[in-house]
C-alpha cells in the first residue's frame, strides 16, 4: 500500500493508481527500485511517498504478470542493482491505463467542476 | 555498507521462499535501506540517527509479509550460492554429468585411455555374457514354456523312449495334456540338384501344438499330418534353412524337395526365433512321425532289407518326450504317474523288471546334464573376464587416484565455497560412471565384434555338444548397461573418497600437502597393482595350462596312426540300401580307393573314431550275467559295469588304422554270416573281464542270454575310441561280414598327403552313388582338430584374456612407477646432488617396482594355486598344479613387469638435481 499523507487523496485511489506511477516511470529507460522511489516523492512534490515494503512488493507483482522486467546489473565499484524495465506487455497496460485515467480525471473534473461553477 | 540482513530476514520468514529467492530479495532491499541510509547521511543526521529512520520504513512488521504473501516465487533461475545445501536431485545430476563431461573432454588423452582399458574389460563380459544368454538362460521361444516339461526314460541312456512306449504313456497319462515325441534325423535333402545333410527332427502329430509355436509361411505339421504309415510326404523347414538353403524364395511353400530319395512337399516354414525343442540344438527340417520308415531308419544292425519300422518296435528306444502340465500338476505328480504306468508297460514284456523311473523336468530347467556341462564352461569364462575387468578396474582406478592428484586444487576450492564432501564424491562418482558407460558403449561394439566373428569362423560340425550362439539382445544391452554402472562405482569409489578429503590449506596453496594423505592414496596405488599383477597371473596360469593340455592332448598316442589317415561318410542307411547291396557297395568303394595312386589301404567302420559311439552289456559265457538294464543302441552311457563299447569294422581295418595285434588272428574271409560268430577285443576288455586268463576261445554275447556267442578270436591293443585323453575303455569288435551294417565310415590310409586325395575318394563314391550326400572328407588331423575344438577355443580364449591381463597389468605397474618417480624427482636429485651413482637410483625405482610385482606374483601364486583346480576337468594329461607352467607364467610375467620398471628408472636416473631442486 502507498503511504498517503492524510487527506490529501483517498486510499482506494491511490491504489488503483500506483500501478500506471510505476510503469509510467520505467516506460522510458530502466530503473532501480530506490530511484522509482525517490521519483514518485520528488514528482508528487512529496505528496505520495512509498514505503519500502510497499514498493517492493508492487515492482514483484508487476514483474510477475510480465509487465515489467527485473536485471542485476553489475557497475564497477558498487554493489549490484535491480534495474526495471517496461516489457511490450507492459507498455500496452500501460496505453490503456492512461487513457482509462485521463477520462477518469475528465469526468471527475466535469462533475465535481460543474457542482462548484 | 552497512548488513541490513538480520532486520530484513526477520521480517520475510515464514513466506517459504526458496534460499535463493529470499537472498535475492534481501539484496535487493538491503541495497535500497543503504540508499536512503547515505541520503539521510548527507543531509546531516547522526549514524544512529539515519539507521533508525531508514529502517522506519520497515516499521510495520507485518506489512512486508503481508504485500509479499499473494506473490508466487520467482521462476528465474537459481544462481549457485556458496555454502548452501539444496537437494535437487534431476538438475544436480545434470549439473553433474555436463561438468564431468566437460572434465572429460578436456583429458583426452586419460579420457580414452580409461575408456579403452574399460572398453575391453566390458566387452569381454558382454561377449561372454551374451553367449551365456543365447544358451543358458535363453527359454524355448514358445507362449508358456514354465508349463512344458520334459520326460526321460531312465533304464536307457539318453533317456529315450520306444514309440510304443510313448504312445501307451500319452493315451494313458492323466497328469499331462498332449504328451509329444520327437527323434533326431539326419537326412540327405536335394534340392535344386544339390545333395547335402540336414540335421532335423521326425515328430509327433502334436508336437507343434504342444509347444505353442506357429507358422512364419504355409502351416506346420498336426494331428492330419500323423495318420496313415508312409502317407504324409510332406516337411516344415526352419527360417533358417529357408533362408540359407532357398534364398527365402517367396513359392517354398508347396516346393518338392528329396529327401533321403523320397519326393517331400515343403508345406511350412517355423518363425525365426524358433529353433528346435531343446535350448542349444538347431534343427532345420521337420517331418512327421508316420514317415519313420524313410526318414529315420533303425541305426544299429540295421539294412534296407529288413523290417525297417520302429514304430511298433518296443525294443528300440530313440524318442524323446515333451508336453504341458495339466492346471494344477507338479514335474513330480506326473513323474510318479509316469513311473507307474511305464513300470505296467514295461511287466508286460518281463514281469520281473524293476519299477522304471521316469525323471520330469521342466523344460525351462533344461536338459541337466547338458546343463551342468554348460554351466561349468559358463561359469570359467565369466570368471576368467570378471577377471580381466577387475584389473581394468584397477588400472582405471589408478589412473583416477593420479588425476585426483593434480585436482586437488579444484576439490579444495569447491570445499572451501562450501561443498559437501558426499557433494564432491557424487561429482567424482558421476565422472567414473561416465568413464564406465562410455567404456560400455564401446564395449557393446567389441561383443558385436566377437559375435560377428564367431560367426564368420563357425565351430566345425559337432565340435561342440550344443550349438553357440552370441546374439546381442536387449538382454545383453542391460547386463551391459548394469555392468557399466557398476564397474564404474568400484573403480571409481576408492579414488573418489580419497580425492574429496585433500588437506585444504595446502591444497589451496598448491603445495604438497599432508604427507600421512598422500601416503595412503599412494598405498592405495601399490594395492591395486599387486591385485592386477596377482590376477593377471592367475589368467596365465590358467591360459599356461590350456595351452600346455593342448599340446599334450595333440600328443597324446591315440592308439592309431593318425599321420596320412582320410576318412568319409557312407550314409548309405539315407538310402535303404539292401544288404547285398551295402555289402557290395562297400567293397567296391574299398576296391576303387586302394586302386587310387597313393592310397596304401581302405577300409570302413561302422563307428566313426572319436565319435560317440555305441554301448552295450557284456555277458560271459558261463558267469553270472549283467542285470536286465541292457543298453542297445544311441549313446555312450554306461549302465552297468559290464557295459563295453562295440564297433563293427570291415577287412584290413586294424592294418588300415594301424592298430597291432596283440594276440589271435584278425577277422579274415572264413568268417561268413554262416561261420561261427566272432569277436575280437581290446586289451581293456582283456584286462577287465579276463584278468590272468588268455580271453582267446572264449564265448561271450553282446545281445543278452538269448543273443548270438561270439568267440573271441584275437586282441588288439587299447586304442583311442570316443575322444582323446579319455580313461581307456573295454572295446569289442565284431567283423562287418557277420554284422551287416548299412551306413559305415570309410578310412583310407595313404602314401601321400591325405588332404591331396579328398577329391579323388568323392569323385570315387559319388560315380557309384550320385544320390549320396558326401559332405565332410576329413583327414584324422582335421577329424582330431574338431574334438579338440573345444579346448582350442578355450586355449585361445584364455590366451587372449591372459594376455590382456598381462598388458593392463603392465601399464599398471609402468603407471604406478612413473608417478611415483615424478612425485620422487626432488629426492632423486637431492640423491645425485649428494653423490649417488645413477645406476644405484636406478637401482632403487626398478627395486620398488618389481617389489610390488613380487607381492602381486606370491598373491598370484598363492590365490592360483587353490583355483586352478577347478580347471581339472578341462584339462587332458596335464594336472593343474603344473609346476612348470607355474613357472614360466611367472617368469613371463616378471621379464614383462621388469620391462615395465625400465622407463621410469631411466628417467630417475637422468634427473637434473639442479632443476629437481629447484622445483617444489
Amino acid at each position: 500500500m502507498k503511504h498517503v499523507r492524510p487527506g490529501i487523496l483517498d486510499r482506494e485511489l491511490k491504489k488503483g493508481s500506483a500501478e500506471l506511477l510505476v510503469l509510467s516511470l520505467v516506460a522510458h529507460r530502466p530503473r532501480h527500485g530506490y530511484e522509482i522511489g525517490k521519483l514518485i516523492e520528488a514528482r508528487s512534490e512529496g505528496r505520495i511517498r512509498f514505503k519500502v515494503a510497499s514498493l517492493y512488493p508492487l515492482l514483484y507483482r508487476l514483474e510477475e504478470r510480465g509487465w515489467i522486467d527485473g536485471r542485476w546489473v553489475e557497475r564497477a565499484g558498487e554493489r549490484r542493482r535491480r534495474f526495471y524495465r517496461l516489457t511490450a506487455a507492459g507498455r500496452r497496460v500501460l496505453t490503456e491505463q492512461r487513457s482509462t485515467w485521463r477520462s477518469f480525471v475528465e469526468a471527475m473534473a466535469r462533475i465535481t467542476g460543474a457542482e462548484h461553477a | 555498507m552497512r548488513d541490513w540482513k538480520p532486520a530484513l530476514r526477520s521480517r520475510l520468514s515464514g513466506l517459504r521462499l526458496t534460499p535463493s529467492r529470499e537472498a535475492e530479495i534481501i539484496e535487493e532491499l538491503s541495497q535500497h535501506l543503504d540508499d536512503r541510509y547515505g541520503e539521510l547521511r548527507r543531509g546531516g543526521m547522526a549514524d544512529a540517527e539515519a539507521h533508525a529512520l531508514a529502517l522506519e520504513d520497515l516499521d510495520d512488521h507485518e506489512l512486508l509479509r503481508r504485500e509479499m504473501q499473494p506473490l508466487r516465487q520467482s521462476s528465474a533461475p537459481v544462481p549457485v550460492v556458496p555454502g548452501q545445501t539444496r537437494v535437487r536431485l534431476a538438475a544436480d545430476l545434470w549439473q553433474d554429468v555436463t561438468y564431468a563431461t566437460r572434465m572429460l573432454s578436456k583429458h583426452p588423452g586419460f579420457t580414452a585411455a580409461a575408456v579403452l582399458t574399460l572398453a575391453l574389460g566390458i566387452g569381454a563380459n558382454s561377449a561372454i555374457f551374451s553367449l551365456v544368454n543365447a544358451t543358458l538362460i535363453r527359454k524355448l521361444p514358445v507362449p508358456a514354456s514354465h508349463e512344458l516339461v520334459y520326460a526321460f526314460n531312465t533304464a536307457i541312456g539318453g533317456g529315450v523312449f520306444s514309440y510304443p512306449a510313448y504312445s501307451a504313456l500319452r493315451e494313458a497319462t492323466q497328469t499331462v495334456n498332449n504328451l509329444a515325441a520327437w527323434g533326431g534325423i539326419t537326412a540327405s535333402l536335394n534340392a535344386d540338384g544339390e545333395t547335402d545333410l540336414v540335421a532335423g527332427n521326425i515328430v509327433t502329430g502334436n508336437f507343434f501344438e504342444t509347444l505353442g509355436t506357429t507358422a512364419a509361411t504355409g502351416r506346420l505339421l498336426g494331428p492330419a499330418d500323423d495318420v496313415t504309415v508312409g502317407g504324409h510326404p510332406v516337411a516344415v523347414i526352419s527360417d533358417r534353412l529357408w533362408r540359407q538353403r532357398f534364398g527365402r524364395r517367396p513359392d517354398i511353400v508347396g516346393h518338392e524337395v528329396l529327401l533321403n530319395g523320397h519326393v517331400f512337399t515343403i508345406v511350412g516354414v517355423t518363425r525365426p526365433e524358433f529353433f528346435g525343442p531343446q535350448v542349444g540344438v538347431v534343427r532345420d527340417l521337420y517331418v512327421p512321425m508316420m514317415m519313420q520308415a524313410v526318414m529315420r531308419p533303425p541305426r544299429a544292425g540295421y539294412s534296407g532289407d529288413l523290417n525297417p519300422d520302429l514304430l511298433k518296435n518296443a525294443g528300440n528306444s530313440w524318442l524323446f518326450t515333451i508336453g504341458r502340465l495339466k492346471p494344477g500338476q507338479t514335474p513330480e505328480q506326473v513323474s510318479a504317474e509316469l513311473a507307474g504306468l511305464f513300470t505296467t508297460l514295461a511287466r508286460q514284456l518281463n514281469p520281473a523288471i524293476t519299477p522304471r523311473q521316469v525323471p520330469v523336468v521342466r523344460v525351462d530347467d533344461g536338459i541337466p546334464g547338458q546343463q551342468d556341462q554348460l554351466r561349468r564352461v559358463a561359469l570359467l569364462l565369466m570368471g576368467v573376464v570378471a577377471a580381466v575387468l577387475l584389473i581394468a578396474c584397477a588400472n582405471v582406478a589408478n589412473l583416477l587416484l593420479s588425476r585426483a592428484a593434480s585436482r586437488r586444487r579444484e576439490l579444495a576450492v569447491r570445499i572451501a565455497m562450501g561443498a559437501s564432501r558426499w557433494r564432491l564424491m557424487r561429482q567424482l562418482l558421476t565422472e567414473s560412471v561416465l568413464l564406465s558407460v562410455l567404456g560400455g558403449v564401446l564395449g557393446v561394439a567389441v561383443a558385436w565384434l566377437v559375435a560377428r566373428g564367431f560367426e564368420a569362423a563357425p565351430p566345425p560340425a559337432g565340435a561342440l555338444p550344443i550349438a553357440l550362439d552370441f546374439a546381442v539382445d536387449e538382454r545383453v544391452l542391460l547386463f551391459t548397461f548394469l555392468l557399466s554402472l557398476l564397474t564404474g562405482v568400484v573403480f571409481g569409489l576408492g579414488p573418489a573418497i580419497a580425492a574429496s578429503r585433500p588437506s585444504l590449506v595446502p591444497a589451496l596453496k598448491d603445495a604438497t600437502g599432508d604427507q600421512s594423505v598422500r601416503q595412503r592414496r599412494f598405498g592405495l596405488k601399490k594395492m591395486l597393482v599387486v591385485t592386477e599383477v596377482a590376477l593377471s597371473l592367475v589368467l596365465l596360469v590358467a591360459a599356461g595350462l590350456f595351452v600346455r593340455s593342448v599340446q599334450s592332448a595333440y600328443a597324446i598316442d591315440p592308439g592309431f596312426d593318425a599321420d596320412r589317415l582320410l576318412s568319409a561318410p557312407l550314409n548309405v542307411n539315407l538310402l535303404r540300401y539292401l544288404r547285398a547291396q551295402g555289402r557290395d557297395f562297400y567293397q567296391r568303394v574299398v576296391d576303387r580307393m586302394t586302386a587310387l595312386p597313393g592310397v596304401q589301404s581302405a577300409s570302413v567302420a561302422r563307428v566313426a573314431l572319436l565319435s560317440v559311439g555305441r554301448t552295450t552289456s557284456l555277458l560271459i559265457e558261463g558267469r553270472s550275467g549283467p542285470n536286465d538294464t541292457f543298453v542297445s543302441s544311441g549313446t555312450s552311457t554306461q549302465a552297468n559295469r559290464n557295459s563295453i563299447l562295440v564297433n563293427v569294422v570291415g577287412p584290413g581295418f586294424f592294418e588300415t588304422l594301424g592298430v597291432p595285434r596283440n594276440s589271435g588272428r584278425d577277422f579274415s574271409s572264413t568268417d561268413l554270416e554262416t561261420s561261427p560268430r566272432v569277436v575280437m577285443i581290446n586289451d581293456a576288455a582283456a584286462r577287465e573281464h579276463f584278468p590272468g586268463v588268455d580271453p582267446l576261445g572264449k564265448r561271450v554275447s553282446l545281445s543278452g542270454p538269448q543273443g548270438h556267442w561270439l568267440e573271441i578270436v584275437g586282441t588288439v591293443r587299447d586304442s583311442t575310441y570316443s575322444a582323446l585323453g579319455e580313461t581307456v575303455r573295454p572295446v569289442a569288435y565284431l567283423p562287418l561280414s557277420q554284422n551287416h551294417e548299412t551306413g559305415v565310415t570309410l578310412y583310407v590310409r595313404a602314401t601321400v598327403p591325405p588332404g591331396t586325395l579328398a577329391a579323388a575318394v568323392r569323385r570315387e563314391i559319388q560315380a557309384l552313388e550320385p544320390n549320396l550326400p558326401v559332405p565332410n572328407i576329413q583327414t584324422m588331423e582335421q577329424t582330431i582338430g574338431t574334438s579338440l575344438y573345444a579346448p582350442r577355443m578355450g586355449a585361445w580364449l584364455l590366451t587372449v584374456f591372459g594376455g590382456l591381463a598381462l598388458l593392463l597389468a603392465t601399464i599398471g605397474v609402468y603407471g604406478v612407477l612413473a608417478y611415483s618417480t615424478a612425485r620422487r624427482t626432488r629426492e632423486m636429485g637431492i640423491r645425485i646432488a649428494l653423490g649417488a651413482e645413477a645406476r644405484s637410483v636406478f637401482g632403487l625405482i626398478v627395486r620398488e617396482g618389481m617389489a610390488l610385482v613380487a607381492m602381486g606374483i606370491v598373491a598370484g601364486i598363492g590365490i592360483g594355486w587353490f583355483t586352478v583346480r577347478s580347471l581339472s576337468g578341462f584339462l587332458y594329461g596335464i594336472e593343474p598344479t603344473d609346476a612348470a607352467t607355474f613357472t614360466v607364467v611367472t617368469g613371463v610375467l616378471a621379464v614383462v613387469a621388469l620391462a615395465a620398471c625400465l622407463i621410469p628408472a631411466r628417467r630417475a636416473m637422468k634427473v637434473n638435481p639442479i632443476v629437481a631442486l629447484r622445483c617444489d
